[in-house]
C-alpha cells in the first residue's frame, strides 16, 4: 500500500466508522469511488475493528526478573579471543567484564554494549565513532582503549584494565583533604583537555569513573564511549539520590547538543562532593574552601557559555585555586578572610555614600528648577538605587552565599560600571548647576563625585584584587 | 558530535527501568509482573527526583520509556524463541509463569513487525501504539506526547489497533524473525 492510498483508507475508514451499522457496507462502495481494492481493505479492517476485542488493550507487561540479566556472559565464557572472569559492572549501555585476552595474555576490560541496543543503528555507529576516536588519546590519566570488536553482531570494546578502587569508594570514606581533591580534580581536567583535543566528549564523569590506582595515579575511565557504573556500588546505596543524571549538566539531561563543557559540569560536581561529601545544589551543604568552591560553582553553571570555556581554563583555574586555597583555612560558610571582610566593607559604605547623595542632590533639583532640575534628579535617584542594591547584593552574597560570589560579581559587572558612572555624572553635572547659587553644595556634590569615582577606580580595584586574588575586568 | 537525543538518553532511562527491575526482584514477591505504566511512571518520578531541578521533560522521557519497554519487550521474546529453538533451556520457570501471569498471549515479535510496517505508512498511528501498548500512556498523556488532541489519538489508536490485529493474525504462527 502507498502512503496515499494509505490516506484514502484513513479517510473511508474514519468516515464509515460514523455510519450506523446498517448503511456501512452502502457507505463504503460509495465513497470508494469504484476503487474495490480500497472498499475491500476499508471493509477488512472495518471487520477487524468490530473482532478486536481487548487487543492491546491493556499494555504491556514484563517480568522483572526477565530483563534483569538480559546480556550476561557468564564466568569462563569464551567470546572471541577473550575469556570473561567475572562482571565488573552495569549501566544502561551494556555491562563490563573483566577478562583475559588469550593471545596476548594480559588482562582487559570489556564493554559489552547490551543486546538491548541491537537495533539502535545510530547509536552502534556513535560507539565506533567514538572508540575510534577515544583510541587516538594517549594521556596518562586516562585508560587506553586497545580494540573495538563485533562478536557475533555484539559490539565490545576492550580496554586497559586498571587495577585500584574509585573515587566514589574514596568519598564514601568522607570528604577528602582538600589539596588531595583538588590534586585529583586537576588531573581530571587534565584528562579531558586532552580528551577534548582529540575530539572525545566523556558525557558520563562521576566518581565511579575516576579510578585511583594502586600506586595512586588517578585514571578517567570510559571516554564517551559504553557508559556503566558500578552495579555494587549501586546496591549499597539504595535509596540515594546520586545516580548519573546528578552529574549530567542540563544541556545534556534534556537531549541538547553537547560539547567539552557538559564535562566540565561534571567536574564541578566531583570537586564538590570530593571536598563536601555532597552535591552542589544539595539543601544546607558543608563548607568548603573558598577558592575551590568558586571553581566548582562557575562549572556547575546552567548555560555552558557561563562555564570555563574550555578543560585548559579549568585546568589553570584549579591551579590557582590549589595555590590561593593552600595558604589558608578559609572555608565559605565560617569565617571569611580579613581581605574579604574589607572588600565586603568598601560594599557597604559605598552604599550608604550613595543613598546619603541622594539628599543633597534633592538640594539641587530646588535650586535648579524646572525640567532640567527634575531630570538630573531622576537619573542620580535611579543611578543610585542600582548602584545601591548590586552593592548590598554582592555583599549578602559574600556573607551568605560565598560560593556564588564570583558569579554574581562577574553578573553585576556592567550594571555597576553603568550605574557607577551615571551616578557620579549626575552629581557632577548637578554640582556645576547649582555652583553660582550655593556653592557650598557645589563643593559637596563635585567632592564627593570626585571621592566616590576615585574609590571606585583606585580603592575597589584594590580591595578586590586582595579579596579575590586577581584584578576585576573593568 | 551531536547524537540524536532519543539515543543518547535510551541508556539513562533503560537503566532506570533496569534498576526498578532489579529493586522488585529483590524486595517484592518473586515472579511478580509489572505493567508497562506502572514501570515507567516509577521511572520517570525517580529519574525528575535524582536532580535537584526539573531538567526531565516528562514528554521527552516518555517517548523514549515507550521505545525502551518495546525493545526490551522484544528482545526478551527474541531471546526466549532462540533458546526454544536449541539454545539453552535456562529460563524455563520464568516462562512458565510468564505464561501464566500475562493476560492476553500478545506475539510480540509479530506485533513488532507490524509496528514497523505500520511505521511505514503512518509514522502517527505507530507512535500512538508505542506510547499506548508498550509505554501504558493514557490517552491523554498520549495527545500531550505526540502533540494532538485526545480525540484524534482515540481514532488513530481504534484505526492502528484494527490494522495491527489484522497483521499479526495473519502472521505465520512462529514467523521469521522480526525484522527491523
Amino acid at each position: 500500500m502507498t502512503r496515499e492510498q494509505w490516506e484514502r483508507l484513513k479517510v473511508l475508514f474514519h468516515g464509515v466508522l460514523e455510519q450506523p451499522v446498517e448503511k456501512r457496507q452502502e457507505w463504503l462502495t460509495l465513497h470508494a469511488h469504484g476503487d474495490d481494492v480500497l472498499a475491500r481493505e476499508a471493509e477488512a479492517l472495518l471487520l477487524a475493528h468490530d473482532t478486536v476485542g481487548d487487543f492491546l488493550e491493556s499494555p504491556a507487561v514484563v517480568d522483572p526478573a526477565e530483563f534483569a540479566d538480559l546480556d550476561e556472559l557468564r564466568s569462563g565464557m569464551r567470546i572471541g579471543s577473550y575469556e570473561i572472569d567475572q562482571e565488573i559492572g552495569r549501566g544502561g549501555m551494556g555491562i563490563v567484564y573483566l577478562a583475559r585476552d588469550l593471545q596476548l595474555g594480559r588482562q582487559v576490560a570489556l564493554k559489552a554494549l547490551s543486546r538491548l541496543h541491537d537495533g539502535n543503528t545510530s547509536l552502534r555507529e556513535r560507539m565506533r565513532r567514538e572508540a575510534r576516536a577515544a583510541a587516538t588519546i594517549s594521556h596518562p590519566a586516562i585508560a587506553t582503549v586497545y580494540a573495538l570488536e563485533e562478536i557475533d553482531g555484539r559490539l565490545i570494546i576492550a580496554s586497559e584494565y586498571i587495577e585500584g578502587h574509585s573515587l566514589r569508594s574514596e568519598i564514601e570514606r568522607g570528604p577528602l583533604e582538600p589539596t588531595r581533591a583538588l590534586a585529583v580534580a586537576i588531573d581530571i581536567a587534565g584528562a579531558l583537555s586532552a580528551a577534548h583535543d582529540a575530539g572525545v566528549v566523556h558525557r558520563d564523569l562521576k566518581p565511579e569513573n575516576v579510578l585511583i590506582t594502586t600506586t595512586g595515579a588517578v585514571k578517567v575511565v570510559d571516554f564517551g564511549i559504553a557508559h556503566v557504573e558500578n552495579v555494587n556500588t549501586r546496591l549499597t546505596k539504595e535509596g540515594d539520590v546520586i545516580g548519573t543524571p546528578a552529574y549530567m549538566a542540563p544541556e545534556q539531561l534534556i537531549g541538547g547538543a553537547i560539547d567539552g563543557r557538559a564535562d566540565l559540569y561534571a567536574v564541578g560536581v566531583i570537586l564538590t562532593e570530593m571536598l563536601t561529601g555532597q552535591h552542589p545544589l544539595a539543601p544546607g551543604r558543608r563548607p568548603m574552601p573558598v577558592a575551590a568552591s568558586e571553581v566548582a560553582w562557575r562549572c556547575i553553571q546552567n548555560d555552558p557559555a557561563d562555564r570555563y570555556p574550555s578543560a585548559r581554563d579549568l585546568l589553570a583555574a584549579l591551579e590557582r585555586a590549589k595555590t590561593s586555597d593552600a595558604g589558608r583555612e578559609s572555608f565559605t560558610s565560617t569565617s571569611s578572610p580579613s581581605t574579604r571582610w574589607w572588600w565586603e566593607f568598601h560594599q557597604a559604605a559605598a552604599s550608604v555614600v550613595y543613598a546619603v547623595m541622594v539628599w543633597p542632590t534633592w538640594l539641587a533639583r530646588n535650586v535648579i528648577g524646572g525640567q532640567q532640575g527634575n531630570a538630573i534628579f531622576i537619573v542620580v535617584l535611579a543611578a543610585a538605587i542600582v548602584a545601591v542594591t548590586l552593592r548590598l547584593h554582592l555583599w549578602f552574597t559574600s556573607r551568605f552565599y560565598p560560593a556564588e560570589l564570583e558569579w554574581a560579581r562577574a553578573r553585576a559587572m556592567a550594571w555597576m560600571l553603568a550605574s557607577n558612572t551615571v551616578f557620579l555624572m549626575g552629581l557632577v553635572v548637578a554640582g556645576a548647576l547649582v555652583g553660582d547659587a550655593r556653592p557650598v553644595l557645589a563643593v559637596i556634590e563635585i567632592a564627593v563625585a570626585v571621592g566616590a569615582g576615585a574609590a571606585f577606580t583606585v580603592v575597589e580595584p584594590a580591595t578586590t584584587k586582595a579579596a579575590f586574588g586577581q584584578p576585576r575586568r573593568l | 558530535m551531536t547524537p540524536d537525543p532519543i539515543s543518547a538518553l535510551m541508556p539513562l532511562v533503560y537503566e532506570e527501568l533496569r534498576r526498578i527491575a532489579a529493586g522488585y526482584i529483590r524486595h517484592e514477591r518473586p515472579g511478580q509482573t509489572l505493567q508497562a505504566t506502572a514501570l515507567v511512571n516509577e521511572a520517570f518520578v525517580r529519574l525528575a527526583s535524582e536532580r535537584p531541578r526539573p531538567f526531565v521533560d516528562r514528554q521527552h522521557f516518555l517517548a523514549i520509556a515507550a521505545l525502551s519497554m518495546r525493545q526490551i519487550l522484544v528482545q526478551r521474546a527474541r531471546a526466549r524463541k532462540a533458546a526454544k529453538r536449541g539454545g539453552a533451556p535456562q529460563r524455563v520457570t520464568l516462562d512458565e509463569h510468564l505464561m501464566s501471569a500475562a493476560p492476553p498471549d500478545i506475539d510480540v515479535l509479530a506485533l513488532d513487525e507490524a509496528l514497523t510496517r505500520l511505521t511505514a505508512l503512518d509514522p502517527e498511528q505507530a507512535r500512538i501504539v508505542e506510547l499506548r501498548y508498550f509505554g501504558g500512556l493514557t490517552v491523554e498523556e498520549t495527545a500531550d506526547v505526540v502533540g494532538v488532541s485526545p480525540a484524534t489519538v482515540k481514532r488513530q489508536w481504534a484505526m492502528a489497533r484494527a490494522w495491527l490485529k489484522r497483521a499479526v493474525d495473519s502472521a505465520p504462527a512462529d514467523g521469521s524473525d522480526g525484522h527491523q
